[in-house]
């Protein structure tokens, strides 16, 4: 069997190496942080190519939406997103497939990277497929670092989890920047320091 | 697939002197993209995360064998099926079987140069597979049926008016479209495929041992959707890209972010642990990890060699490889070009399908100074010219040549005499001779001092 | 290495004074005796003129970097070894070629990882000629004989990754008065590589090309190898462009003004 050939290869291939140590855990050694990690956040993101809104109340974000979402035809709602923001109601419901704005709720966020956790259970497409996505997050939320996230997480990993730091782009056609090329071309983190469920 | 390392010569010369445009895009782009590592190696404490992660990597690499039992156990217990494949003949059979027990019809990939090491598409299509690949940049060199020309960009070598003509023959948009326009076009086609797709298969730039959980980074999307929407996964993992810990992928997306691309990370990581969960509305019903050998465990039972496993696939060393930068990764004649892919050929194709990458480069010294792994990549280049060498790789001439310079090295009146030599060889018969042909059929003749030193010291120096 | 003779203390006597106590061995390398002579004879007159006493073993040949580049390990230590042997007695060893000097400095140990102290006592007294100037004598400014020149620096890879030198002759060429451009190949390798330059030609001067043509107008190109500036003036004499090149040697002996 191609297993134990290739743990046999392995073993005798290490048979009298010496060992190196595991070394000390990472620490993003000489990254310089500003004080609020919303800040480091809102400009890594913004650099990638995506948008930062940042509101107080649940009620200011409900608002938000309202407004925000009625430039679109077809939206769809992530599976974790809060029934207090009341998107059930007024939403013209659509596919993944076909909606051109997607709703998600981050679990969490990475000040570090300026990352967005999204986790399988909101649904994937939802997160990939529409043409905008707006993520919704609450500041509590907010890690520091992508150690610190990994940590947070690791005691539920679900069956997947994506860091969104911006928008879909390339450069492969002639080192041209695009956006949108597969998945989202507009990404908006919707901050909003109140909790949210 | 087959390696065509050997016509390395003959093929940077094909495309020096036949299609100089390449060398133009890819000096281009592979400056850009240095230029984006240098600014994002100057806001950390770049030497400290290097000598972190090569630590990782060396301990993960000499304790492996526990790591790949581990990973295993919290893939199964995840959910998702592993598989072990010793040779690239495994893996089309692994393939093979989950294709005809499932019915797949139509594959998405992701890019993955493991893939194109295995000879994956090849093998799908010769089945009756359809397979699309999904990177832009994958997409465009499988339109033009084009191995890709390096790690990271694989259409680096092609123009954008390249791109214009290829996406007006076959995607029909005109023949002056812009970037933004080739790109939605692109999107269009491939989004079809996403939806009707059976199966995704991609790479994994690394598998965590401790949680299982297997990672990719990207900036497309291309892959989150790739591992998302169609009913199976089916990732191909080298043996040599695992992690020990969780904590460990958190310096690790970014380090290789950084020296790839310069971002603080992609855009897209995907970290996936197995297939969808009861109360989940979409994902892959299946996931399959496949293992695989293919070489590396002859690599890692090489007590010099072995560091080259360490290797992320962040393509910085081919970044700023002046050799590479001539040419880009075609005249390489395999998956992996420029410095690091000279010093994983020999390890993984053998001696001699290899020769002459080892010798294809000038030892500058700055792919190991780049190196996020610290990879000692120029002085391995020596380790394996020197193995060649030893093999019969230089030929008569050149042995004969080193060993009578050695011996004249010895006799110092006798060396300088022959030095002296070189200066009388008429110009004419010099384009003919062996070495001095070579120098002078693109340069000037040599032109040695009137004097040599030794003459001027014993005259004595005013 | 003789006790004292560090950076700290020298670096506060004016440069032409003489120091009797100093003494190194100049290693001419295979490309230095043959092709460029006339700048290692400049470089005897600049080490004398710093008050430097110089010495030129003669039973010196080749380094062994050419055969130990291209795969010829048995060769190349056996010319390492004889090279040891040759500058055991030497104080210093001032070469006159960052490669040659790197070839001492980082490849000697490695090959003769076996042969006692001898290889490690050469790594440590080997020096390039500006480094040795700058960090072994003190010395910065040289000079003001390049007043008013045009010079763009080629800085050899050898040099630059295994020496770590970088500044020291950018330091004393514009200390003599020169202005040192921007040139953005400036780091990047010339295509010479040894070997490389016969076995892969094509791309070898497409490297060199990459060099050429992005230099500024410049009075002339200087570089601490005599490799990097035959395959550079050999391509541009082939091409009809660029030039003049010349050896730092040279140059650092003008900036002194006295061979004027």
């Amino acid at each position: 069997m191609s297993r134990e050939a290739i743990l046999a290869r392995v073993r005798a291939a290490l048979e009298g190496r010496a060992d190196v140590a595991h070394p000390t855990t990472f620490e993003s050694w000489g990254r310089e942080t500003q004080a609020d990690p919303v800040e480091d956040f809102a400009l890594l993101f913004a650099a990638a190519g995506g948008e930062v809104v940042r509101l107080e109340t649940v009620a200011e974000a409900r608002a938000w939406l309202a407004d925000f979402r009625a430039a679109f035809v077809g939206v769809v709602v992530g599976q974790t997103v809060p029934d207090g923001l009341d998107l059930g109601l007024a939403v013209q419901r659509a596919l993944p497939e076909e909606a051109a704005l997607g709703i998600s709720l981050a679990r969490g966020a990475i000040a570090e990277t300026g990352s967005l956790i999204l986790d399988a259970r909101d649904g994937r497409r939802v997160q990939l497929l529409p043409p905008t996505h707006v993520v919704l997050l609450a500041r509590s939320t907010m890690h520091r670092t992508m150690a610190d996230a990994f940590e947070a997480v690791s005691g539920d990993l679900g069956s997947a989890i994506g860091l969104h730091s911006g928008p879909s782009k390339s450069a492969d056609i002639g080192q041209i920047l695009v956006k949108g090329v597969h998945g989202p071309g507009r990404v908006v983190a919707l901050i909003v320091e109140e909790e949210l469920a | 697939m087959q390696a065509r390392s050997r016509d390395y010569r003959i093929r940077a010369r094909e495309i020096l002197s036949g299609a100089p445009e390449v060398r133009d895009a890819v000096t281009r782009a592979t400056r850009t993209f240095d230029t984006h590592r240098v600014g994002a190696f100057e806001q950390i404490d770049a030497e400290r995360w290097r000598a972190w992660a090569e630590a990782v990597k060396s301990h993960l690499l000499m304790n492996l064998d526990d790591y790949l039992v581990e990973a295993e156990a919290r893939l199964q217990e995840n959910g998702a099926v592993v598989h072990w494949a010793e040779r690239s003949s495994d893996v089309h059979e692994i393939l093979g079987r989950i294709v005809e027990a499932e019915g797949v019809e139509r594959v998405v990939k992701g890019k993955s140069m493991l893939s194109e090491e295995l000879g994956v598409n090849d093998f799908l299509e010769s089945g009756n597979v359809r397979v699309s690949e999904t990177d832009l940049g994958e997409y465009v060199i499988q339109l033009l049926g084009e191995p890709p020309s390096h790690i990271v960009g694989p259409a680096i070598h092609r123009s954008v008016d390249d791109i214009r003509r290829l996406f007006h023959e076959e995607l029909g948009t005109s023949l002056d479209a812009d970037p933004d326009t080739l790109a939605s076009a692109a999107r269009d086609a491939l989004r079809a495929d996403f939806l009707a797709a059976d199966m995704g298969i991609t790479g994994g730039n690394f598998l965590v041992a401790e949680t299982g959980t297997l990672a990719l980074i990207e900036n497309e999307g291309n892959i989150r959707i790739s591992t998302s929407a169609p009913r199976i996964h089916v990732a191909l993992v080298g043996i040599e890209k695992l992690l020990p810990r969780l904590s460990d992928l958190a310096g690790f997306l970014q380090l290789t972010s950084r020296a790839a691309t310069g971002q603080p990370v992609g855009n897209f990581v995907s970290l996936i642990h197995g297939p969808r969960r009861g109360d989940e509305v979409d994902g892959p019903e299946q996931v399959h990890v496949i293992l695989v050998d293919n070489g590396r465990t002859e690599l890692l039972a090489d007590e010099h060699a072995w560091e080259a496993l360490r290797c992320v696939r962040c393509g910085a060393c081919l970044n700023i490889c002046p050799v590479f930068r001539q040419t880009g990764g075609h005249p390489y004649g395999w998956a992996y070009s420029g410095p690091i892919g000279s010093v994983l050929a020999p390890g993984l194709l053998g001696l001699e399908a290899s020769d002459p990458l080892p010798f294809a480069s000038s030892l500058c010294g700055a792919c190991s100074e780049v190196c996020p792994v610290r990879i000692p990549i120029h002085e391995l280049l020596l380790t394996w010219r020197e193995r060649m060498v030893r093999n019969g790789s230089a030929g008569p001439f050149e042995k004969t040549a080193m060993r009578a310079f050695r011996a004249l090295s010895a006799r110092p009146g006798l060396f300088a005499r022959a030095g002296r030599a070189l200066g009388v060889v008429p110009d004419g018969l010099a384009r003919r001779l062996p070495v001095l042909g070579a120098w002078s059929a693109v340069r000037a003749p040599l032109r040695p001092s009137p004097k040599s030193f030794r003459a001027l010291w014993r005259e004595g120096i005013e | 290495m003789r006790v004292g003779a560090s950076t700290g203390p020298l670096a506060r006597l004016p440069a032409g004074r003489h120091l009797g106590a100093m003494r190194a061995a100049l290693f001419v390398t295979c490309l230095g005796d043959q092709f460029f002579a006339e700048a290692c004879a400049d470089a005897v007159r600049l080490l004398r003129h710093l008050g430097v006493e110089v010495d030129f073993p003669e039973a010196q040949s080749c380094c062994g970097q050419p055969a130990y580049n291209s795969g010829h390990a048995a060769e190349a230590e056996r010319m390492a070894r004889r090279t040891v042997e040759v500058f055991r007695e030497s104080d210093y060893v001032v070469v006159p070629s960052g490669s040659c000097a790197g070839m001492l400095r980082s490849g000697y140990p490695r090959i003769l990882e076996d042969e006692g102290e001898g290889p490690a006592a050469l790594a440590k007294k080997t020096f390039e000629l500006s480094e040795f100037i700058v960090d072994v004598l003190g010395v910065r400014d040289l000079g003001r004989g390049l007043e008013g020149r045009t010079v763009a620096y080629h800085h050899g890879c050898h040099a630059l990754r295994e020496l770590g030198v970088r500044d020291q002759p950018v330091t004393l060429l514009r200390e003599a008065g020169a202005e040192v451009v921007v040139w953005e190949a400036a780091e990047e390798c010339c295509g010479f590589g040894g070997l490389f330059s016969v076995k892969q030609p094509e791309v070898s001067v497409a490297m060199a090309d990459r060099k050429l043509d992005t230099l500024p107008a410049v009075d002339c190109v200087t570089s601490a190898d005599g490799g990097c500036l035959m395959q550079l003036a050999g391509r541009a004499e082939n091409r009809a462009i660029g030039g003049p090149f010349r050896h730092l040697a040279h140059l650092l002996w003008e900036a002194t003004g006295a061979g004027a």
